[in-house]
């Protein structure tokens, strides 16, 4: 292969798409196990999980504008959007669970008021736990996560292609780089986040240095092996 | 848009509603789910139960892990012996069931017999009767999902770029994630984990404490079943049936060739509804609920 000009700007997408992915997933609300007890504010999964399920959504519908379109930006946009519908969807359903079913106020234990509504926190938070459901805060934080985490993908996906040609190829290789950023990130996380009021969330230019090394790597083997195919 | 295409889109909607339906069942059958933490701990605080446990992994690798396995043979099967779609596909997912019936078992066997010092014993009636119930979920998720993907590659008018078994792994993916999100909330509202008022979350101070007898005889894992099927699995379904129709619906509407700017539009259309629909859950659960009556802070409620 020729290692020019246009391999290098394709190896800085790359290594955009995996910061994207890898600071995307500390917006995610996640609280884990305890979420799915109603004892943590957030979405009753782990932060791969989710950034992984939403994220590889926007590459499939990323890969399918690719298909029929050059222009990057509508690729970009098709990644962050149908990510966007997938991590919605699940908020909502969820939310859907957490007032019908489980029958709790959403309420998260990390700030007073919600940034976005205003209303107050502490009082629909039950005793011994640390808020349970998803408020607006969290859920628009978790759609900026989401598109982010789709976008990143997209970024990936689209100079692979570019190089190889090969869409399987590209697509193996942008869900390995995409998973190896979510997971580095959420040993930052730790388990839980609320999203980008939470505390922890300052925590992410750690997140941000380790993911930049990762894809610096990823993004060199990615640009070889593909291109020696 | 042509009437047939959109008649494919419900189809795969459909699929999708099944999938995610089963797929949550699947998970709490096998307690496969979050609250599993719970189960994990009960024995070491001294409440041996009859609960299947086989969460050795989180749900959306096992769920990609099951659907790229029945693509994959289906593919197999279309493209080398031409077999009709249908009975490969059946094929497959038949595959992908038994996969999916030895992770079950090796996991309960390991999980329970690490706990044997605690005096938690591996019951074969309990395996007998629940496996073969985890192993047909896991056979109509991923047959569900593996159809999915056939119609995306091979019937849609624009085809997908990507091969079968990678479609069917990132929606496997997907399916997991979703079914952890939304089903597991339901299945951690289930009788096992009501040691607590209803109307607030799980004290930490209850962990490990799970609800092990029933009116007559001891619970397991079936009773949970019949629990998550009444609202937790339909809504895992909503859930991914809105993914996989949303996202495909505004591409077929809107020709991705000349008018991607409107289904990428659509999509954030979709998006904005979404917020504004968790806001009114929100502000209504506020005013029906009310706040906690033992919160004694100052912030005005």
């Amino acid at each position: 292969m020729n290692f020019d000009i246009y391999t290098i700007v394709y190896i800085l997408e790359i290594i955009v798409g995996g910061l994207l992915v890898g600071v995307g997933v500390h917006f995610v609300p996640v609280g884990g196990a305890p979420a799915a007890m109603a004892q943590a504010t957030g979405i009753g999964t782990g932060t791969v999980q989710l950034a992984a399920g939403s994220g590889l959504t926007g590459l499939l519908a990323a890969g399918l504008m690719m298909s029929v379109s050059d222009n990057i930006w509508l690729i970009l946009a098709s990644g962050a959007v149908g990510a966007g519908i997938m991590v919605g969807s699940t908020m909502l359903a969820g939310s859907w669970i957490y007032a019908y079913a489980v029958g709790v106020p959403f309420a998260s234990a990390k700030v007073n008021y919600d940034p976005i509504t205003g209303f107050s926190q502490p009082p629909y938070v039950a005793i011994g736990t640390v808020g349970h459901g998803i408020p607006t805060v969290c859920f628009v934080s978790g759609l900026i996560g989401g598109m982010m985490g789709g976008l990143g993908g997209a970024m990936i996906y689209y100079p692979l292609y570019l190089i190889n040609g090969n869409a399987a190829l590209s697509a193996m290789f942008a869900i390995g780089i995409f998973l190896v950023n979510a997971v580095i990130a959420s040993w930052n996380i730790q388990g839980t986040i609320e999203g980008f009021h939470d505390p922890k969330f300052k925590k992410w230019p750690f997140a941000f240095k380790a993911c930049a090394i990762a894809s610096v790597l990823l993004a060199l083997a990615s640009v070889l092996i593909t291109g020696g195919a | 848009m042509d009437a047939f295409s959109m008649g494919l889109i419900a189809a795969m909607g459909a699929l999708a509603t099944v999938a995610g339906a089963s797929e949550d069942i699947e998970s709490d059958v096998g307690s496969q789910s979050n609250p599993n933490s719970q189960v994990q701990l009960a024995a070491q605080v001294g409440n041996p139960h009859r609960i299947y446990n086989k969460a050795i992994s989180g749900e959306p690798p096992a769920n990609a892990l099951w659907a790229a396995t029945a693509a994959i043979v289906a593919y197999t099967l279309i493209t080398a012996f031409q077999m009709p779609a249908l009975f490969a596909l059946v094929a497959g997912a038949s595959v992908a069931a038994l996969f999916n019936g030895v992770f079950s078992l090796s996991s309960y066997f390991g999980r329970n017999s690490s706990q044997a010092r605690f005096n938690q014993w591996i019951y074969l009636d309990m395996v007998r009767y629940t496996t073969p119930s985890i192993m047909a979920h896991a056979w109509i998720t991923s047959f569900c999902i593996a159809a999915i993907s056939y119609i995306m590659v091979y019937m849609l008018p624009i085809p997908h770029p990507f091969p079968m078994p990678i479609i069917a792994l990132i929606w496997g993916l997907a399916v997991g994630a979703i079914g952890s999100s939304v089903g597991d909330i339901h299945y951690g509202g289930e009788r096992e984990f009501q040691n607590r008022q209803f109307g607030c979350g799980l004290n930490t101070m209850l962990s490990g404490q799970i609800v092990r007898k029933a009116e007559a005889g001891l619970r397991n894992s079936i009773d949970n079943a019949w629990f998550c099927t009444k609202f937790g699995g339909p809504a895992t379904g909503m859930a991914f049936g809105l993914t996989v129709f949303l996202d495909n619906w505004r591409t077929t509407v809107f020709d991705p060739v000349t008018q991607a700017s409107f289904a990428i539009a659509m999509g954030l259309f979709f998006i904005v509804v979404m917020v504004i629909y968790n806001n009114y859950i929100e502000r209504s659960l506020r005013k029906k609920y009310g706040p906690y009556p033992e919160y004694k802070g100052d912030i005005a409620a």
